[in-house]
């Protein structure tokens, strides 16, 4: 027996510490339930969320042809392409030529109006995929002229709100429309973007008829290429290459095939991030529960541990055992949770087939997989390996004396620091995984820092209950009694319960406040109407018909002109590095004004407004926010191409705009000298806040009739359908809240059993000395309500914190805690603690005290 | 000429917090020899258990010195004490702390297999036959009666071929007649692998049975005699 345990390998060690370890999970899983479930339902929320936006982006890559209905689209805001251009896209393939624009159709008789998100095809439209309509119609049959009217196809929506049938004829500017038949499925609609109107399909022919192109008009004209073949990536890439080579001022955007619905993909791509976050509270949340679980597994350990420290094992020997037992239990608990997370894209395939009009097709995907499985095992060890500590400095004396059996202090500082590297590196794979470097340090920053205050928030009642006077009621003194006392469980039901309400609380929050903002505050200060490519020579006709049919009504009217910016100081767009939350000013074609005067809604923050009457350099104002983003001075200069002209500005100050408020708002303003002359439309917006939706009605009627060519867009309208996209992505976000809750509960609920053994001990003891069952259950319930209602405070304080930090700070909306969340936050807090609370104090009081005290 | 196994010197011990210490043991002195079994005796609270635990290497001295073949066991730490523990001493407790999770053949390896025996398995079987427990090698603690479980205890002490046994209230869970039976297997044992004995016990039959009885009281060794026999 020369051997010694310390004179073993690594090798050997770790071998003979599994197989202990294995020997001592005969007794299997019981203590672990909640640990498994825990990591279980972390790993499943990681895996699922991330494996189903995996399916998603994958097929919307496999299958881009289709999606961008080209292998490369061109397209051009508010102009057509020369023939020079025209020629270019011809020489590369077969071509589809077509348009996008918003417009007003109307019945008739002028009884009933909508507005239609309308799209112009020509006769090869389209060149991959299939338009599926309702009856299924040849082409020329759908489109084709036929006596006065053309041939229409629109959604089922548009049918609905004017109340029509197929074969119903509709007005679209000065053409006449009949409706063939339904649209069931635009092999191409992904790409298109987000639509606030259904959508109306005609030919290029009818649009060209309908005269609704002028001066001004908002229009997008797409050139769909079939290069023939099968072209590769670098294929794509050599004719974005050569576009930007012949025509480097044509302005277009070239889309290509490998990447047909970007905006769609980073959105899935960004909002499957907030979801991972959302998993990973609930890791965090389970951690809680992981650690508790830990504790009193070892805790009922201690007379092995000591055992096995008696027969020659080592601390760091016995940490080694249980730390491989946790380890697979662990890993057990991730498997279960991949598995639910693998499947999780198959279950949801036809959902979203449907939700998102492309055929999601479902796989396994192994990295996503694999993320949630290191997520699982790096959270678990984290919150493992402090109890585990502990287990190490269980004394080998427990066996010989009973009463040092009970637990020891804090684990020695190796422990400690092992703890720290796994929360670090924990920390290090969210932000490195994460797009947003910024938004995952500030999850992780918002983590620890609740962890700190439950800790304090723990502390604090404790502390109180100590010092708070003597009360008359017994249960209620036991109850104070019960939260202070050593052993008690305030700290483990505060960090149980408090991150999951505090995310529940603030996610809450969140979606109350901006529906409130999109359905309740808005409107009375957004105008009812937008009117939109009003001509100049309509515009004083426009004024009187509106003082008509809306004498109390504000219009507010300005000059509209299409502008992309070229260039800042005199260097291209494309050699500045513009930060992406300013990159959507300088994305292609925005809307430009000029003024006189400062317009109404803007305050001046910094340089001065030029003089009415200034000819001098065009000067122009430009929006504080987006110029602080992009790096702009007051005398910086910005190359612009309006109207084809080119034109230098110097900016001479800026302004404060409240985008929030709805009405008419540019980045730039410019003097009115630039546009001296320059051919331009209207945009204009009606404020009548007392007008009731029959009044709306007959503005827009008045209106369409008058104006056919002009668009009026309803701000309650376009306000409903963002408010039910927001309550799709709000669900969702609730769904996924409400798994961190579940998690939450499992842990609360381990964490009140787990005091249970010694709630039987002193309510046996108690019962003995004369109290009744009800005194007890008064009692515990007054506990519980203690600790339910200051972690509802807690959890209302902080969760308004983070929701006010999103509402105000980040989206710059106006904010305020709902009182309806407030509540409901309280009565959740106070059901589930006192609820699960006294389920399983029950059968304890309901035991009878001679057996359990010869136990004792 | 037997050598000296056991040699304590001015051994000074205190528990517990300021407040409410106990001065355990005082300046106690103790000398034994390889092969010799010895029997300490005292009220409860004397200070028997801790004097057990010191020996073993499992409580720390405040002041003093603890040899044990020739080791300075109050110079170890806590992981070289128990890897001393493994090869020298072996353990039998009153409660017998068998690991539940384990067979019998399984508890008995365990000091084995924490000490790099290769034969670890074959060696506890040996052990385990010898206590006559050989129709018991699969069988869980739960399955095995006290005096079964407490002969694997001592074949788990026996396993590693320890220089010295130290038994805490060996017989004190058992009933009269099996704990006769264990103790008659403890002595057998001891003369037969010509080990140090040091049991502790309340039990005066058994401690006469040792070849010298220690009375402990008030943490000084108040009496220091030959046994009886």
């Amino acid at each position: 027996m020369e051997n010694s345990l310390q004179q073993l390998g690594l090798f050997e060690k770790v071998s003979l510490a599994l197989r202990f370890a294995m020997r001592e999970m005969r007794g299997g899983l019981r203590g672990f339930y909640i640990f498994l479930a825990c990591v279980a339902l972390g790993a499943a929320a990681i895996s699922g969320v991330n494996s189903v936006s995996r399916s998603i982006n994958q097929s919307i890559s496999s299958e881009g042809q289709s999606i961008l209905g080209a292998d490369v689209r061109f397209e051009i805001e508010n102009r057509r392409a020369t023939e020079e251009e025209v020629a270019f896209v011809q020489g590369l393939g077969d071509v589809t030529a077509g348009s996008n624009l918003r417009s007003m159709a109307r019945k008739p008789d002028g009884s009933d109006q909508a507005l239609v998100e309308l799209r112009s095809v020509d006769d090869v439209y389209p060149l991959f995929g299939e338009l599926v309509t309702e009856p299924a119609l040849p082409k020329s049959e759908l489109f084709a002229k036929s006596g006065d009217a053309y041939g229409a196809v629109v959604a089922p929506l548009m049918l609905e709100r004017l109340s029509l049938n197929i074969g119903d004829e509709l007005l679209l500017g000065d053409a006449t429309v009949q409706i063939r038949a339904i649209l069931i499925a635009e092999p191409d609609a992904l790409s298109e973007g987000f639509g606030f109107a259904p959508r109306m399909m005609i030919s290029n022919e009818a649009l060209e008829n309908a005269g609704l192109i002028r001066n001004g008009s908002l229009v997008e004209y797409s050139y769909r290429v079939d290069l023939n073949g099968e072209p590769t990536l670098s294929d794509l890439n050599a004719v974005r290459a050569l576009a930007r080579e012949q025509h480097p001022d044509a302005g277009w955007s070239v889309r290509t095939s490998r990447n047909a619905a970007p905006a769609l993909t980073a959105n899935i791509e960004r909002f499957s991030q907030f979801l991972t976050l959302v998993g990973l509270t609930v890791l965090v949340v389970g951690g809680v529960g992981v650690g508790n679980s830990v504790r009193a597994f070892l805790d009922s350990k201690r007379g092995v541990i000591a055992t096995f420290k008696c027969l020659g094992g080592s601390s760091r020997f016995v940490f080694g055992i249980y730390l491989a037992q946790v380890f697979m239990i662990a890993l057990f608990g991730v498997i279960i949770g991949l598995v639910i997370g693998a499947m999780l894209p198959f279950i949801t395939a036809s959902l979203l087939s449907a939700a998102l009009a492309i055929d999601i097709s479902a796989s396994i995907y192994p990295s996503a997989l694999l993320l949630a499985a290191v997520f699982g095992l790096l959270a678990a060890l984290t919150f493992a390996i402090l109890p585990l500590g502990n287990a190490g400095s269980v004394p080998a004396t427990a066996l010989f004396r009973q009463w040092n059996l009970g637990q020891s202090g804090w684990p020695k500082p190796i422990y400690t620091v092992m703890a720290l590297a796994f929360a670090a590196l924990l920390a290090w794979l969210v932000i490195y995984t994460s797009d947003n470097d910024q938004i995952a340090s500030l999850f992780l920053g918002a983590v620890a820092f609740s962890f700190i205050v439950l800790r304090v928030v723990a502390w604090m009642v404790q502390w109180i209950a100590k010092r708070s006077p003597q009360v008359q009621s017994t249960p209620l003194r036991m109850a104070i009694g019960n939260i202070h006392r050593p052993g008690a469980l305030t700290s483990s039901v505060v960090m149980s319960l408090g991150l999951g309400l505090t995310l529940l609380v603030a996610l809450a929050l969140i979606d109350g406040n901006l529906r409130r903002e999109l359905s309740g505050n808005l409107p009375e200060r957004a105008p009812n109407f937008f009117f939109v490519d009003i001509q100049s020579s309509e515009i004083e006709g426009f004024e009187t018909l509106i003082n008509e049919v809306a004498p109390n009504g504000k219009l507010v009217e300005v000059p509209m002109l299409r502008g992309r910016i070229l260039e800042f100081n005199g260097t291209e767009l494309k050699d500045l590095d513009i930060p992406p939350e300013a990159r959507w000013v300088t994305r292609g074609d925005r809307g430009v004004t000029y003024a006189q005067n400062l317009p109404e809604n803007s305050v001046l923050s910094e340089g001065e407004w030029w003089a009415p009457d200034h000819s001098g350099e065009p000067l122009v104002s430009f929006s504080a926010e987006e110029a602080a983003e992009i790096g702009l001075k007051l005398g910086d200069t910005v190359t612009v191409n309006v109207l084809g002209r080119t034109i230098t500005a110097r900016i001479a100050n800026f302004r404060l705009v409240e985008w929030e408020s709805l009405s008419i708002n540019f980045v730039m303003v410019f003097s009115p000298n630039t546009f001296a002359g320059a051919p331009h439309s209207w945009l204009a917006t009606l404020l009548e806040s007392d007008a009731s939706p029959e009044q709306e009605g007959e503005i827009l009627r008045a209106v369409t009739k008058a104006y056919p060519t002009v668009t009026t867009v309803r701000v309650k309208d376009a306000l409903d359908i963002a408010e039910r996209l927001v309550g799709q992505i709000a669900l969702a976000i609730r769904a996924a809240a409400a798994v961190a809750l579940i998690a939450s509960i499992l842990v609360l609920a381990g964490a009140l059993a787990a005091g249970n053994q010694t709630r039987r001990h002193d309510s046996v003891v108690l019962k003995t000395l004369g109290a009744t069952r009800r005194t007890l259950i008064r009692a515990f319930s007054y506990e519980y309500m203690i600790l339910g209602l200051s972690t509802a405070i807690f959890a209302l304080i902080s969760g308004a914190i983070a929701s006010w930090y999103v509402i105000n700070q980040i989206m710059n909306l106006p904010y305020s805690v709902l009182p309806d969340v407030a509540i409901s936050t309280l009565l959740a807090a106070l059901i589930l603690t006192v609820g699960i609370g006294l389920v399983g104090t029950w059968r304890v009081l309901g035991q009878k005290a001679a057996p359990i005290l010869r136990d004792l | 000429m037997p050598q000296t196994l056991i040699e304590l010197k001015n051994a000074d011990l205190t528990l517990g917090s300021e407040a409410s210490s106990v001065h355990v043991l005082k300046s106690m002195n103790l000398e034994l020899n390889e092969g010799e079994s010895a029997g300490i005796v005292g009220p409860s609270g004397s200070g028997k258990s801790t004097l057990l635990m010191v020996l073993a290497g499992l409580e720390r001295l405040d002041s003093g010195e603890i040899h044990i073949a020739g080791s300075a066991i109050h110079e170890m730490t806590e992981d070289e004490a128990a890897a001393f523990r493994g090869r020298n001493i072996g353990i039998v407790f009153q409660s017998f702390h068998l690991i539940p999770n384990m067979t019998a053949l399984e508890n008995v390896a365990v000091p084995l297999e924490l000490a790099g025996e290769k034969n670890a398995f074959e060696k506890a079987k040996e052990e385990l036959v010898a206590v006559g427990l050989g129709e018991r090698l699969t069988h869980y603690p739960s399955e095995l009666s006290g005096g079964e479980q407490q002969r694997v205890a001592i074949a788990r002490a026996l396993a590693p071929s320890p220089k010295l046994l130290i038994a805490d209230e060996p017989t004190g869970n058992l009933d009269g007649d099996t704990g006769q039976q264990i103790a008659d297997l403890l002595f057998q044992k001891q003369k037969e692998r010509d080990m140090t004995l040091v049991l502790v016990t309340h039990d005066p039959s058994l401690a006469d049975r040792c070849e010298r009885k220690i009375g402990v009281r008030s943490g000084e060794i108040e009496a220091y005699s030959e046994a009886a026999e």
